[in-house]
């Protein structure tokens, strides 16, 4: 074993050394620089390496040959360990990335960089007080000198704003330190604990100025104008070694100097831990610059770990933990998007779209942003996660809210930055040269989040059970992505049948969690069939696709709270990259992330108060909640209404399903809108009746389903867009489930069933050959289509089945779903809601009128004379739904019989079946006779209009008067170009932007406080000195202004 | 005595605080923050006092009777690190004037606000 | 105005602070903290130094003493290339009014003197009040009046670096040897203690000091000549 001293013995020679060296001899300067990195890395992972595996105990290195607290000692144990090794680790990869400018600034900058590091790792270890003092000045002034290492100009006015600033807090970091020694008689961190300074007169007011100082030295909100500028002003390389080195040494200062003041100064912390946190993030939403955005996200995640700090005693031994998870996540990311903002070299977010010609380090990129945010499976997702339940079980609601405020500040303006990466245009001035030195930290960083991930989700409670194998799947294919689109596709369909095959004998006859696999995989299937039809590789496409449905797998197999959100979030993910993949669909990504965040965030609230409960992590613990029971099942219900598109959360749906690509659609509508109703359906019955306050709950439900129905198929109406009127009728569409199932009746869940199933097969039919025929034609607008129904036979049969089902027409199961809902509202005695929902559905009929009439009947187009049929590729799935929905119409009996036995367990039985035949108290239906008489009819009818057609005589479809209407200029003269403008007069004031208003003003508002706010950095280094001042004043008024 | 010694530091660290905070000349700046480290170094100094007692060097008193004559040595060594530490640091701040005033032909800190929010 | 009256309040504060600190200062009449009394009564044994302070310095406190050393290494090394001027950037005949006559020919006479006071402080950092630290700035201070008096001087930058590197890389290979030969990192016991209060004595604690002296003497001539050189830059 090599002594931790000799890191400081070998740098400082080294240093020395390079001191001698010619200013010609770069490459030998830089070969030592490099070696001597590796060497430190090298002694700290070793000590690491003995902590983990054989599992030494702590090494005190003494020096002087004299023992604490007479002279100084260093301390080696597993903390001590892990954190010099991520800094040595990031400062060894920093050096290499750094290589070119260090060498053309000089071999001086060289030894202050390795001295710099160094002083990192003294600065963890060390154990006496004023030692720490003097590397935490060597850190500084070796910062204040790397800051220089371009020699911009601005570098120096933020050089000297930070000189001024640090010089300041590090004198009053000597005024505590010397009262320290006065009151205690030790220099000694461990002799100063054990003399309870607290106890002692005038020691608390010794702790405030050393604590003041080392919280100053990790820039609180809002003094830490000096701190951004120096991220923004130095070179990126510097700047991630600041965020990733620096941050992690003086975070562990405030974490070893924590258990001198004792519990009195921990809510202090976390205080302004949170302050900082939000704050800082806040800040950020205004943020153009890169570097400076980086800035504004480090010190924010510097908050939340202070934060984390001071919340300890609610931790408890889980903090070091939890700390870590978040620590790590934060340093390998931001590490890594400061390297990035160091290759793309753009003054603006903006710029960042040049990584789109650079597939891999763009994937990169999104990695770093998802690990910043908490999502799975990077540690940050479990080190959130193990937080908000440590603290709810502990009940510290408020800490929970301002932690989850705070990441979705810092969501709002990661993911803006990451839309604009995907989707705007590649900037010219801007090209990213290869240099190893630059790509291999950037990749190291990338890999290390995965790796890391993956090997602490076993310390989170019910970690062990999750099923990272379908996410490996999904790297295989990203590992693929350079293959063509149909072995791509093959594999894709032949890895989900594989896991279909696997997973149905699992779920042991549930029946619930059977029709769902069966959307979520078999609708998968269906759909990935239909891309086929696309040529070329379609980059991203199936690693992203698979994401999703891993993450819908992943909510069917979950057992744990743990594994659902867990599922939840990469679904979440997966769908995202699916969204914005559109051509216009930048905004429309952006405000479904923000949306699915939101919600995520409350579903996190809720499971964490399902949790607390009882202390169970297991999915049933949501049947037992105890703590806030009504607020936990309202933020739940929430949560998964923004995934159903509810009303009032709905404002994503309409943008990102219309202008998805055309197999993307039926993805996201059909299936992807079916986890929020498995959620609720979850939720519903483990809530049950009985629980306080659900009766009102539901009830609140049932008419936000009611109206979300009628509104969702108003928007529909008055649509010229072909897809987002089919998006609108999702809306609606999910508002009759919603409704239904709040009834909390069997016949209300046997709708709710129906309408899901049916909605799956018809919007998935729907999207897929609307799509196609949008693709074909080019162009969304109805009103430049028609006269498509000789051009495209199958299709029009394909949608008119569609919208017969939607319709509610027998014989088909659309009738059925509309016969048990009426049923249920019957017999539940919701009749203003039932009125709702019957005016709704009459509203359904209009658009579908449109839908039909405009794209398939009237006059052809003088364009689209040569059009052909869309893709088979289209038409086999859809024709595979269609017999789904035939077999469904004839015999519902073989679905609804045992969900309706299934759900005599929750609800007492109102439907009873007798052989094809369903009753209820309100009459009887059968499906299969209507199916054979309407059948029959129809083709009676059909025979007889062949036979009598021949007499007709047949008008051409460009006939005038047939068609009524021009074939040029249609938006004016198209029949069905607003053509329900008399119930706009009427009922327009129903679909007046309401919800989107009230959502745009809400960002406004946000913004716009951000930007007053951020006017305190005003850029000028006196008062960002008064600012330091100011906080040292008012934090010692507030916490011991009555001394 | 001591006590005179430590007011009087007290006082240096607001003087030099009212120089960092009001003057908007750099270099008086930077002045003011030599004053403010003197005053903080006075202050440990004064930290170690014993009243009527000298230094602690052992070339009169004997080593036996070190204890009771000799101040507290343990601030006078730390003062001298922090003085070494401030003049570091104002060494630096010198430099970073120097080049400001290179740049832009003034030292009015209002002039150099080109990083702000 | 307004912000002259917040910055009134805000030393109002601060003084509060210290206020509050006063409160519980009170001036000791005897050695009583434990760790100042432990070195007053053990450092002449222990360490063999008949200046205690210096005992704690470059022993007790060696860490730190090599934290100090490598502050004034960075300032240097940080001022060394902030201020490197191009060749091609050098005014040769900058025009500086012509020193006085006493000036020039007195600090012939004096620089040996400072340099040699310098030197003594240092060596004799053990015994009497000094050490490396405060002789290496009287040589630096000699440095500086040779400066004034001849404006055109050059401080030879490689005869600079070479004694600051290598007495720092002395610095660290002392305190390695103490963890080799004796009790740890910058213990100096690996050479004998000597006879109390003679040159020869407190191990290898005047040898440290002697590099320290080395070391800070010419780090901070190198400052000095650094400054001093960009003055000659062309005004761009």
């Amino acid at each position: 074993m090599v002594t931790p001293i000799y890191i400081v013995a070998v740098i400082l020679g080294l240093a020395f050394l390079l001191g001698i060296l010619k200013s010609s001899m770069t490459r030998l300067g830089s070969i030592l620089m490099i070696g001597g990195l590796v060497f430190i890395t090298f002694v700290s992972g070793q000590w690491l390496y003995e902590f983990l595996v054989n599992h030494r105990a702590t090494d005190i290195i003494y020096t002087a040959g004299f023992l604490p607290p007479y002279a100084i000692n260093l301390q080696m144990g597993l903390n001590e360990a892990i954190l010099t090794t991520m800094i040595n680790i990031v400062g060894l990869l920093g050096g290499i990335y750094l290589l070119d400018s260090l060498k053309k600034t000089g071999i001086n900058s060289m030894a202050i960089f390795i001295v710099f590091v160094m002083s990192l790792n003294v600065i963890v270890m060390t154990r006496d007080i004023f030692n720490l003092f003097v590397f935490l000045e060597i850190s500084s002034i070796a910062t204040g000198g790397l800051i220089l290492l371009d020699n911009k100009r601005k570098a120096f006015q933020a050089g000297m704003k930070y000189i001024i600033a640090t010089g300041i807090i590090s004198n009053f970091l000597l005024i505590g330190i010397i009262f320290s020694y006065y009151f205690a008689s030790s220099l000694n961190i461990d002799g100063l604990i054990a003399a309870n300074l607290m106890s002692i007169k005038g020691g608390a007011i010794a702790l405030f100025t050393i604590y003041v100082s080392i919280i100053l030295e990790l820039k609180p909100f809002p003094a830490n104008g000096w701190g951004i500028d120096v991220y923004t002003a130095s070179n990126p390389g510097i700047s991630a070694l600041i965020s990733a080195g620096s941050a992690t040494a003086a975070l562990f200062v405030a974490y070893k100097l924590m258990p001198m003041g004792g519990s009195f100064w921990l809510p202090y912390f976390a205080i302004i831990g949170a302050i900082t946190f939000i704050g800082s993030n806040l800040m950020g939403t205004r943020q153009e610059n890169p570097n400076r955005l980086l800035g504004y996200s480090s010190i924010g995640q510097v908050g939340l770990i202070l934060m984390i700090i001071g919340l300890s005693p609610y931790l408890g031994k889980d903090t070091l933990l939890i700390g870590f998870s978040i620590l790590i996540s934060h340093y390998a990311a931001k590490a890594g998007l400061f390297w990035l903002s160091g290759i793309i070299k753009s003054k603006n977010i903006q710029g960042w779209s040049a990584l789109r010609k650079h597939p891999y380090l763009l994937f990169l990129f999104g990695t770093f942003i998802f690990a910043l945010i908490g999502f799975p499976p990077f540690p940050s997702f479990f080190g959130k996660w193990n937080l908000i339940m440590a603290l709810a079980a502990h009940g510290q609601y408020a800490w929970m809210t301002a932690i989850l405020a705070g990441s979705f500040t810092e969501a709002i303006y990661l993911f803006k930055w990451l839309g604009y990466s995907i989707k705007l245009e590649v900037p010219e001035d801007i090209t990213i040269k290869f240099e190893w030195n630059k790509y291999l930290p950037i990749y190291l960083m990338g890999i290390l989040l995965y790796f890391m991930g993956m090997y602490l989700a076993p310390f989170t409670e019910g970690g062990v059970y999750i099923n990272f194998l379908p996410l490996a799947f999904v790297f295989l294919l990203f590992a693929l992505d350079f293959l063509p689109v149909y072995v791509k596709n093959t594999l894709s369909i032949a890895g989900i049948i594989w896991y279909m095959v696997r997973l149905f004998p699992l779920l042991e006859h549930d029946l619930m969690r059977e029709i769902f696999a069966g959307i979520f995989l078999g609708g998968a299937v269906l759909t990935l069939v239909a891309g086929y039809a696309k040529k070329g590789k379609r980059p991203g496409f199936y690693p992203m696709a698979l994401l999703m449905f891993s993450g819908l797998v992943g909510l069917i197999e979950a057992n744990t709270l743990l594994e659902f959100f867990f599922s939840w979030e990469l679904m979440t993910a997966g769908s995202y990259f699916l969204i914005i993949r559109g051509k216009r669909s930048m905004p429309h990504g952006y405000s479904y992330m923000l949306f699915s965040i939101g919600g995520a965030y409350a579903i996190l609230f809720g499971l964490a108060l399902a949790y607390a409960s009882g202390l169970n992590i297991s999915l049933a613990a949501l049947g037992h909640i105890t703590q806030l029971t009504t607020l936990a099942y309202t933020l739940l219900a929430v949560g998964f209404m923004t995934k159903t598109a509810s009303l009032g959360l709905h404002i994503w749906l309409p943008g990102a399903h219309g202008e998805a690509e055309s197999d993307v659609s039926p993805m996201v509508s059909a299936i992807l809108l079916k986890a929020g109703v498995f959620g609720l359906m979850l939720l519903f019955f483990y809530m049950g009746t009985g629980t306080p306050g659900s009766e009102k709950l539901l009830y609140v439900l049932g008419w936000v389903g009611a109206l979300t129905a009628l509104s969702g198929n108003l928007g529909a109406v008055f649509q010229e867009d072909a897809k987002r009127l089919l998006a609108y009728s999702s809306i609606g569409q999910l508002g009759y489930i919603l409704f239904s199932i709040t009834m909390m009746t069997q016949l209300g869940w046997l709708a709710g069933f129906t309408y899901t199933i049916n909605h799956f097969m018809f919007k998935a039919i729907l999207f897929l050959v609307i799509g196609g025929i949008v693709v074909k034609l080019g162009t969304h607008n109805m009103y430049e289509m028609g006269g498509m129904i000789k051009k495209m036979p199958y299709s029009f049969v394909a949608v008119l089945i569609s919208i017969i089902v939607i319709g509610g027409i027998p014989p088909l199961s659309g009738f059925a779903g509309k016969w048990l809902l009426y049923n249920a509202v019957i017999q539940k005695g919701w009749y203003f809601q039932g009125v709702v929902v019957f005016f709704a559905g009459v509203i359904a009929f209009l658009y579908l009128f449109k839908l039909i009439h405009s794209v398939f009947l009237g006059q052809l187009k003088d364009n689209h004379r040569n059009m052909k049929e869309i893709s088979a590729w289209i038409l086999i799935p859809s024709y595979i739904l269609i017999i789904g929905i035939m077999v469904f119409s004839a015999f519902p009996q073989w679905v609804l019989k045992p969900i309706g036995n299934m759900l005599t367990v929750y609800f007492p039985k109102s439907l009873y079946w007798q052989g094809t035949r369903a009753f209820t108290s309100l009459g009887y239906w059968d499906g299969t006779t209507t199916m054979i008489v309407v059948v029959t009819a129809f083709t009676l009818l059909l025979g007889w209009l062949v036979i009598a057609s021949k007499k007709v005589k047949r008008i051409g479809q460009f006939n005038i008067v047939y068609a009524a209407e021009r074939p040029y200029r249609p938006e004016t003269t198209h029949v069905s170009y607003n053509i329900y403008a008399g119930y706009k007069k009427a009922l327009g004031f129903l679909v007046t932007p309401v919800v989107e208003t009230f959502w745009e003003n809400v960002s406004d508002m946000v913004l716009d406080f951000s930007g007053w706010l951020r006017r305190i950095y005003s850029g000028n280094m006196q008062n960002y000195a008064l600012h330091v001042v100011l906080f040292i004043v008012v934090f010692y008024l507030i916490a011991l202004g009555g001394l | 005595m001591g006590y005179i010694i430590i007011i009087t530091g007290f006082l240096l660290v607001l003087i030099g605080l009212w120089g960092i905070l009001s003057q908007k000349n750099l270099i008086k700046i930077i002045l003011g923050f030599t004053i403010f480290d003197t005053g903080i170094n006075v202050v440990m100094v004064s930290i170690g006092y014993v009243k009527g007692k000298t230094a602690p060097i052992l070339d009169i008193i004997s080593a036996k009777d070190a204890l009771k004559s000799v101040v507290d040595p343990v601030p006078q060594a730390l003062v001298l690190t922090s003085i070494v530490i401030g003049l570091g640091v104002s060494a630096l701040m010198l430099v970073y004037a120097i080049k400001l005033h290179h740049d832009k032909k003034s030292l009015d800190i209002n002039n150099f606000k080109d990083l702000k929010w | 105005m307004i912000k002259k009256i917040l910055i009134i309040g805000l030393l109002a504060g601060v003084g509060l602070i210290f206020f509050n600190l006063l409160q519980v200062y009170h001036v000791p009449t005897e050695l009583n903290n434990k760790l100042g009394a432990y070195y007053a009564e053990n450092a002449a044994t222990q360490v063999g130094a008949a200046n205690i302070i210096s005992a704690i310095v470059v022993t007790y406190r060696g860490f730190d003493t090599l934290g100090e050393v490598t502050i004034l290494f960075l300032a240097a090394s940080i001022i060394s290339f902030v201020l490197k001027v191009r060749k091609e950037d050098i005014v040769s005949d900058r025009f500086t009014s012509p020193n006085s006559e006493i000036l020039i020919y007195s600090s012939q006479i004096i620089v040996p003197v400072i340099f040699l006071v310098g030197i003594y402080i240092f060596i004799n950092g053990h015994l009497t009040p000094g050490g490396g630290f405060q002789g290496g700035a009287v040589i630096a201070s000699g440095v500086l009046l040779m400066m004034l008096a001849n404006p055109s001087m050059k401080v030879s930058h490689n005869l600079v670096a070479f004694v600051e590197s290598i007495s720092g890389i002395a610095f660290v290979v002392l305190g390695v040897l103490g963890l080799v030969l004796a009790g740890g990192f910058l213990d100096n016991r690996f050479l004998p203690l000597g006879e109390f209060g003679t040159m020869l004595s407190a191990g290898a604690l005047p040898l440290i000091y002697i590099f320290i002296g080395l070391k800070v003497g010419a780090e901070l001539s190198n400052i000095i000549g650094t400054i001093s050189y960009n003055q000659n830059e062309k005004n761009s």
